[in-house]
């Protein structure tokens, strides 16, 4: 005997080799226990016990089968009965505004087929189809009934086009459901919203910008819900309306974003058109000039050129500038439009709108400076949005000192109002540059940003923004200076090129902000307007600079959304602007 | 006797009771299957039915959200207030808060001082009615 114990307790872990023998030794076992009763003369018991076991497999078999079918019977879910309906083929999901209102829909329409093969008198169908059905044209009619096999000769009818036609009782007719995007509100943020083609691909706006989650919503049947406030845009859209009538401006353009959050609360681009019908709307009026077209925008660059000087300290706010004489820069004087001043110090070069401050700024601090912040507020590329169409910029070839200080007041660049109306929401917010959305920020969540300029800054922008609306008598931005609800602004005209030159048009800006008091991270907006090619009227004193037409346009803007916003007015002695309603144009510089 | 080995060898008209057995139980599950099946098919196309009649409504539902939606137009409310309401935006000097409607509310109570009477050469005529509230 070994000393040593070689088995004791162990035992073999179970695996298919274990379970295997098991198995045979069992089957040996009940088969050893047949021939134990044969040879013990017993054949009887061996039939009786080989029937006794095939009976039990099969019972075992029909049990386990019955349970199984009775299992599925009771138990099975219900869509494993194929009745649930497949979503249609390109649903998309239904646009919503931020408070739940309806923008876009899918609507269930019918496309018509017709089998000639069913048809014995296509007179009947060219009498009886044709006038219920007057969008068919008759060549393709024709065309169908001679196809030889079913054919589809056209999409979109409405329910009671179907019925209209289904009473007909015409045969070879047959009817397929099919989804049409509809637009309800026609042509309100139709640029914003966009439309999609009979495929249900989005084309344009957010149709476009979100496409792929459009079709992921539909699927789980759910609405996508978008940062725009209807009654903003709404209001927005109308005075809009207004002042392109008003000014007959070629184009007329704006935007309300909440700089915080970087939500587009509202967009809108004059001319419009019904996004139920694009292709009956010129091409032009198709483009969102909001996102799509660049312009020199003019004065407002001033504020990031200052900004900039602020910001790395080249200046502080109370630097003086020589301003007495032109400045002639790339073979080209840079002039004032206030004419007669001799010294202003940095605050006032926003507030009288100073070029030459602006490009005397601008060559103090020199070109990396000017392009580091030009480009960390976004303006030397697309405007990092959702949007499709946000258009590159048009910049110069060469950044030197020429081209920096006609930039300083944005001459030389052409920049899209939404890649402005980003770069100004840093300016203002803090600090921190954000792409603008159109999606609806939840609450609570705040989109990453980029730092770009100091807090402190950015406050001090803020400020003068607020003196060039109320506080600086001469400063340009009085006629938006909405009672009580402390707006800020700044103005910019600037001369269209045209044929190679500045011509007598021009693209005027506004971009206000309110309120400009309270904490700097606080819920603020940013109010964009922008005309192009406005005309002078009486009631500009036959002007065409911001002042009198897109400041204005922003003020009776930010007068109607404020309540929306929940923006409360603060009505003290001095909220009556100095140079409001009635000023005359030796009160406002620009 | 065993009751196990009587299942076995009890026949009845020839057939083992165990047999029996069996039949009756093969019956029995064939016959609870097949109703089975057939009211589950029929509570499914029931439910099938109901989400027929779901879907329907809905696509009505949608389409009159839909009609709600254009005819809730704010340009189309705004132009329809105007023309048949004589509505406007309202001027941003009549705003007020809910603070101050007490403020208002006295001030209105207020009685107006009474207004110097003026000695005329000529008798006054009387105003007419409907001029009266212009005093105030």
């Amino acid at each position: 005997m070994s000393p040593v114990d070689f088995h004791g307790d162990y035992r073999e872990p179970y695996g298919p080799l274990q379970v295997w023998r098991w198995l045979t030794g069992r089957m040996w076992s009940v088969e050893r226990a047949f021939e134990r009763a044969k040879t013990s003369g017993r054949a009887v018991d061996d039939t009786r016990l080989r029937i006794f076991f095939v009976l039990a497999i099969f019972a075992l078999a029909f049990v386990t089968l019955g349970l199984r079918a009775t299992r599925a019977a009771l138990f099975a879910p219900i869509e494993a009965a194929g009745r649930e309906a497949a979503p249609l083929a390109g649903a998309r999901a239904d646009l919503v505004d931020r408070d739940g209102r309806l923008l876009a829909v899918d609507l269930t329409h019918y496309g018509l087929y017709l089998d000639p093969r069913e048809i014995w008198d296509t007179n009947e169908i060219r009498r009886k189809l044709l006038p219920v059905f007057p969008k068919l044209a008759p060549e393709r009619l024709e065309r169908a009934l001679h196809a030889g096999r079913r054919e589809y000769l056209g999409g979109g009818l409405t329910p009671q086009e179907m019925q209209a036609i289904h009473d007909l009782g015409l045969p070879g007719i047959s009817f397929e459901e099919e989804a049409k995007r509809v637009y309800p509100l026609g042509a309100t943020a139709e640029h914003l919203i966009g439309f999609t083609d009979a495929g249900g691909r989005g084309l344009s706006g957010a149709e476009k910008a979100l496409d792929a989650q459009i079709h992921e919503a539909a699927a789980a049947g759910e609405p996508v819900q978008l940062a725009m406030d209807l009654r903003v845009q709404a209001a927005l859209q109308d005075e809009l309306l207004k002042a392109s009538d008003k000014f007959g401006t070629l184009n007329a353009m704006g935007m309300v974003v909440n700089i915080r959050t970087g939500e587009i609360l509202a967009m809108s681009s004059l001319p419009d058109y019904d996004p139920n019908a694009p292709g009956k709307s010129p091409i032009p009026n198709l483009t969102n000039h909001e996102a799509a077209s660049v312009y020199e925008l003019g004065s407002v660059f001033k504020a990031f050129t200052i900004a900039m000087g602020l910001d790395t300290g080249v200046v502080n706010i109370d630097s003086t500038f020589d301003v007495h004489a032109p400045l002639m820069s790339g073979g080209r004087l840079i002039h004032d439009f206030d004419k007669g001043d001799s010294t202003l110090a940095l605050w006032q070069v926003f507030t009288h709108s100073s070029n030459i401050g602006a490009a005397k700024l601008a060559l103090m601090a020199g070109p990396d400076r000017m392009t580091t912040y030009f480009r960390r507020f976004g303006l030397l590329k697309a405007a990092p949005s959702e949007m499709y169409e946000s258009a590159r910029p048009i910049l110069p070839r060469k950044f030197d000192d020429d081209t920096l200080a006609h930039m300083a007041f944005g001459q030389g660049i052409s920049v899209s109002p939404l890649a402005l109306a980003t770069g100004y929401s840093a300016l203002m917010n803090g600090g921190v540059y954000r792409p603008l959305t159109v999606l609806k920020v939840a609450p609570g969540h705040e989109a990453k940003g980029v730092q770009v300029i100091s807090e402190q800054t950015s406050y001090t922008m803020l400020q003068l923004m607020r003196m060039n609306a109320h506080t600086d008598p001469r400063g340009s931005g009085h006629k938006a200076d909405a009672l009580g609800l402390r707006v800020g602004g700044k103005t910019g005209s600037a001369q269209k090129p045209e044929n190679g030159h500045y011509g007598k048009n021009n693209v005027s800006s506004f971009v206000a902000v309110f309120p400009t008091d309270g904490p700097i991270n606080a819920d603020r907006y940013l109010v964009v307007v922008t005309l192009d090619s406005p005309h002078a009227t009486k009631d500009s004193f036959g002007l065409i600079t911001a002042g009198w037409n897109a400041a204005p346009t922003a003020g009776a803007v930010i007068d109607r959304i404020a309540p929306f916003l929940g923006v409360q007015r603060v009505i003290t002695a001095d909220s009556p602007t100095p140079n409001g309603p009635g000023a005359k144009p030796s009160d406002i510089a620009e | 006797m065993t009751p196990f080995t009587f299942l076995f060898q009890k026949r009845i008209r020839g057939f083992r009771l165990a047999e029996l057995a069996a039949f009756f139980c093969l019956t029995a599950l064939v016959l609870g299957v097949y109703f089975s099946k057939a009211h589950a098919g029929g509570e499914t196309a029931r439910i099938g039915d109901v989400d027929d009649q779901i879907t329907e409504e809905q696509h009505r539902v949608r389409l009159l959200n839909a009609e709600l939606a254009h005819l809730e137009e704010p340009a189309r409310i705004e132009r329809l207030s105007q023309q048949y309401l004589g509505l406007a935006p309202i001027d941003a000097k009549r705003e007020t808060n809910s603070t101050s409607l007490m403020e208002i509310a006295r001030a209105a109570d207020t009685p107006a001082p009474p207004a110097k009477v003026v000695k005329a050469a000529t008798p006054p005529k009387p105003a007419p009615a409907a001029s009266e509230g212009a005093v105030r």
